[in-house]
């Protein structure tokens, strides 16, 4: 609490108009909620709302999942900003701003921006489930940005509620005092007064000076289709109205601001947004690229203000291509990933073509969820039927000639005799799981080439695994087994700690000689081989035999690792008496062409479209 | 151009295991009803020209010496058969009996196919065939007796349990009854047939097949078969020319329940349904189908291309579809020559042997594709 202001830095404020503002200052709280996925963190924000009749309705929507998907998944994505007044017990009037903050691994990011934003988090986890891996994760951030932490303990109606373990945990694993931690159910509503108040007391107030030069984070922005980039911005120093001049410090680029206001829930027009309050402005920005969370606006006549510390840019680091179904969509796939990148400005994606798939798009997303999130948007918003091929991470391939190369596509390696060494993404995962599973996590962990940094216990029935890994492997199915072979237990954060040699290969698919570009994978050198049979293996059963013999192969450079043959069509003629029923024999025939059509050229082999989608399909399940 | 006149009798006294053409057991007591119905159907076209004529089923044999005698009575009396050079009625072992041949050769049929299929007994029971070995022999011996001079036999490859030395034996001593006609069927497992729904642990793969076939082929070339279609051989003479008006695209008129027509250019079918075409002889046409002129040669090609011999003359195709029609087909033609998979001299097109087994990989490049123009 030292650094919020008291009563007597109040009275030693010099200007009346500095005091008049610094008086609503005092009465500002920004905070935002922090748990681990599932632990009631939107279920508490709508109650909050809906007790200061923000919210009217009580229809058991969650306003701040505001996409449907996010719902669904109970997850969020996109972080929001909402204010809140509130007459507290003290009878003053506070203005709460709530800022909500994604809750999944892939967007530790956007999540340390939001917290940047406030002075205080609330650390919630479900007594029932007690201290998750996101929450660690989570708490760790919010320390790490010097958030004044106040644990909730929700779902403390549930019968499994452990509410003492729950505090033993707060303090034991992340050395957070809970034994004043407030006890609420958020879906009963109980407890969400004390929350408010606590919201109050606790939080510092925020240490601005509204006379200083402009400084600005973004902590997220949206797409207006009239308005253009809306900036969601909480201001630091300064104050920024209609007609401010501002200019991103990334980009070096100046805008005009036409438009400032503040979300409660829905876009309100103000005046003017002093240092401490957070809220959105307008200014005519139509490139979405050029707006970026964590960024800073400045004043152009003060250019040299510093940024506040802690940007970079949103950087991708799981790959796949996208390819349309059907063909002649190519273009409107592209159109549905601009209008979708014009929300998600952590998508990037470029034209790509593929021998075997034809023209689409190799999309970079922030991890596995993101990607997973990002697909199922294109196909339920954009009606889009797409093949994603199997995702990978982005490399460092560093050549014979001491280049680095950044790649993100294994079609795009060079040829290994080339090739100096590769550095792959390393991330440091932890995971909770309880004892009894303990086994199993760790053969799995080690099955995907990850290497034990610690085991710790913090309490009585669970183990804290922390481990690394290359991010390739977390990124082929680690996360689902996780969960499959815990029981839905185990929980699990990562974060990208950096590079690390290994000794990886590039495995083609060859198909009658030639590459199957789209099947390209990389892969540790001991595991090429058992992989590489298994996909030659089931590639040949997807390829309807031909006129000639096909060999399958799978290479390493000009070494072949595992081969089968699809050996020549022996019989394909029709040698029945059909009479003179001619339009029957005729109409096999025709379909039989028909069936053709529908077939890839990869060389001169004909492949079923199907069969690339059932063999990346089936990848996805291994 | 001659034309063809076909005769579906649907009757049988047991349905064989794989077969899904129409034809219904045990239900004789509706063949005089039926003679009556083709007798009408016939009388809709009455004054047509046939110079051919093919009974087939089912089992034509079923019909017996009496019934046989007053179909062809009707036929004659509606059609002009004053030049039927071929009259050929297909019999199965069980039913063709002394009497029932002797009727058929006074009926003026030259011709007997007969449905022998195999000559090992464990073969022909696995499918469910009435007949044994022997009954197939006494009714070739009988039928030659009987005073025909053109025989053919059918012979099914691929069934349960056949292998080269019982395939062969098969062709050997169909061989010994110096028969002018064999037709080599590749066994097919049509969907919803008992085969398809408990298909027996020994029947030969598709690849097992291609093998018996080319090895039948081969066999019966040297034994001085032509082999003039896919799966049709016959001594130098002996081709059917009723099926090869098939195959040459010729017109002809089907008569009977689930008989294919090709009139004037037009295809269609009988409905596959006997009562009703008792009730109705006339009123059965379904499945009608107008081709486009290019469709039409597409579809020629691909039937003149089953002749083995002969193959398709583009020029003559030129001639009769007029040049524009066939200039796509001529185009895909000479890509397949290109690939090599036909064989091409002067202007006549030709399937090459090894390329019988996987006809279809060639014939479904050269049919037109995109739909036929259907009313």
């Amino acid at each position: 609490m030292a650094k919020s202001l008291t009563a007597v830095d109040r009275s030693a404020c010099p200007s009346k108009a500095g005091m008049l503002l610094l008086d609503q200052m005092i009465n500002v709280r920004n905070f935002c909620i922090v748990a681990h996925i599932a632990h009631g963190k939107s279920t508490l924000a709508d109650r909050i709302l809906e007790l200061t009749d923000v919210l009217h309705t009580k229809n058991n929507q969650q306003f701040l999942n505001n996409m449907e998907l996010e719902r669904e998944r109970g997850i969020t994505i996109k972080a929001k900003s909402v204010r809140i007044p509130y007459k507290a017990k003290d009878g003053q009037d506070y203005i709460l701003n709530l800022i909500d903050t994604p809750g999944h691994v892939d967007f530790n990011y956007e999540v340390s921006r939001s917290l940047k934003a406030c002075e205080g988090a609330l650390l919630l986890v479900d007594a029932s489930q007690g201290v998750e891996a996101q929450t660690v994760a989570n708490a760790y951030l919010a320390i790490d940005a010097g958030l004044e932490i106040i644990p909730v303990i929700n779902k403390i109606d549930l019968p499994n509620a452990l509410i003492d373990e729950s505090k033993k945990q707060l303090s034991d694993m992340l050395g957070i005092p809970a034994d004043n931690a407030l006890l609420i159910s958020a879906k009963a509503g109980t407890g969400i007064i004390e929350v408010l108040e606590s919201v109050v007391a606790n939080v510092p107030p925020p240490e601005s000076d509204v006379n200083g030069p402009l400084q600005c984070l973004v902590f997220d922005s949206m797409y207006d289709t009239y308005k253009g980039v809306i900036p969601h911005i909480r201001v630091f120093s300064g104050t920024v109205k209609i007609g401010t001049k501002i200019m991103a410090k990334s980009t070096g680029k100046s805008y005009e601001v036409t438009e400032v206001g503040y979300f409660s829930p829905g876009m309100v027009p103000a005046t003017q947004l002093e240092a401490g309050m957070v809220g959105y402005i307008g200014a005519v920005m139509r490139d979405v690229g050029d707006i970026h969370v964590g960024d800073t606006f400045v004043s152009p006549d003060l250019p040299d203000t510093p940024a506040i510390p802690g940007f970079r840019e949103a950087r991708p680091m799981v790959f796949c291509g996208i390819y349309p179904l059907n063909t002649n969509e190519y273009g409107k796939l592209g159109a549905a990933l601009e209008k979708l990148q014009l929300n998600d400005s952590a998508i990037v994606f470029e034209k790509e073509s593929s021998a075997a798939l034809g023209h689409g798009y190799r999309l970079g997303l922030l991890g596995m969820l993101h990607m997973e999130i990002t697909l199922e948007r294109l196909k339920r918003e954009y009606g889009q039927e797409i093949i994603a091929t199997m995702p990978s991470t982005i490399y460092k391939v560093v050549t014979r000639d001491g280049v680095e190369h950044l790649i993100d596509n294994p079609s795009k390696f060079p040829e290994p005799n080339h090739i100096d060494h590769i550095e792959e993404p390393i991330v440091q995962a932890h995971i909770i799981v309880p004892k009894e599973f303990v086994g199993p996590v760790m053969a799995l962990s080690e099955e995907k080439r990850g290497k034990m940094i610690t085991m710790e216990h913090p309490d009585m029935r669970r183990i804290m695994l922390t481990y690394d890994f290359p991010l390739a492997e977390t990124i082929t199915g680690y996360y689902d087994t996780l969960k499959s072979i815990s029981r839905g237990y185990a929980s699990m954060d990562y974060d990208f700690t950096g590079y690390r040699q290994s000794d990886l290969v590039k495995v083609d698919i060859l198909v009658h000689g030639d590459k199957v570009d789209a099947l390209s994978y990389i892969s540790e050198r001991t595991m090429a081989v058992p992989r590489a049979r298994d996909l030659v293996h089931r590639l040949r059963k997807l390829i309807p035999r031909q006129m000639f013999e096909i060999p399958i192969q799978a290479a390493i450079g000009g070494k072949v690792i595992a081969r089968e043959d699809i050996v020549a069509i022996r019989k394909d003629v029709l040698s029945k008496c059909y009479g003179g029923d001619i339009s029957r024999k005729r109409k096999l025939l025709e379909k039989q062409a028909e069936g053709k059509k529908k077939m890839k050229m990869v060389g001169s082999v004909q492949i079923p479209q199907d069969a690339f989608l059932a063999l990346l399909k089936m990848e996805e399940e291994h | 151009m001659t034309a063809g006149l076909y005769v579906h009798v649907p009757f049988c006294a047991r349905k064989c295991r794989y077969c899904d053409f129409y034809s219904l057991p045990q239900r004789e007591n509706l063949i005089p009803a039926y003679i009556k119905a083709v007798t009408a159907e016939a009388h809709v076209h009455q004054g047509k020209h046939f110079q051919t004529l093919y009974v087939g089923g089912g089992t034509p044999s079923l019909l017996g010496p009496q019934n046989l005698s007053d179909l062809m009575g009707s036929l004659r009396g509606y059609f002009n058969l004053s030049s039927l050079g071929e009259a050929t009625i297909e019999v199965n072992p069980e039913s063709a009996t002394k009497e029932f041949l002797d009727a058929a050769m006074s009926a003026g049929f030259n011709r007997v196919s007969v449905g022998v299929q195999s000559l090992s007994d464990t073969e022909l029971e696995s499918v469910g065939r009435i007949h044994d070995s022997q009954r197939a022999i006494k009714a070739l011996n009988d039928i030659r007796t009987a005073g025909f001079t053109n025989v053919s036999a059918d012979v099914i490859i691929g069934l349960p349990g056949q292998d080269w030395t019982s395939l062969k034996r098969t062709l050997d001593q169909l061989l010994s009854m110096r028969l002018e006609h064999i037709s080599a069927y590749c066994l097919s497992i049509e969907e919803g047939t008992p085969l398809a729904v408990n298909p027996p642990a020994n029947l030969p793969t598709d690849d097992r097949q291609a093998e018996l076939f080319e090895r039948t082929c081969a066999f019966l070339k040297k034994t001085g078969f032509v082999h003039y279609e896919i799966s049709n051989f016959a001594r130098p003479g002996f081709e059917s020319r009723h099926n090869l008006n098939y195959w040459h695209g010729g017109e002809y008129l089907g008569l009977g329940p689930a008989a294919a027509s090709h009139m004037n250019g037009r295809r269609f079918r009988n409905n596959s349904d006997l009562t009703a075409y008792i009730g109705n002889p006339s009123g059965q046409i379904s499945d009608i189908e107008d081709l486009d002129p290019a469709a039409k040669a597409g579809e020629e090609a691909m039937l003149r291309l089953r002749l083995l011999e002969e193959g398709l003359d583009c020029a003559a195709m030129a001639e009769r579809f007029s040049p524009e029609n066939v200039i796509g087909l001529r185009q895909r033609l000479e890509k397949l020559v290109e690939e090599g998979l036909l064989e091409k001299t002067g202007t006549r097109y030709i399937l090459p042997g090894k390329m019988v087994m996987t006809a279809n990989q060639v014939l479904s490049r050269v049919v037109v594709t995109g739909g036929p123009t259907c009313c």
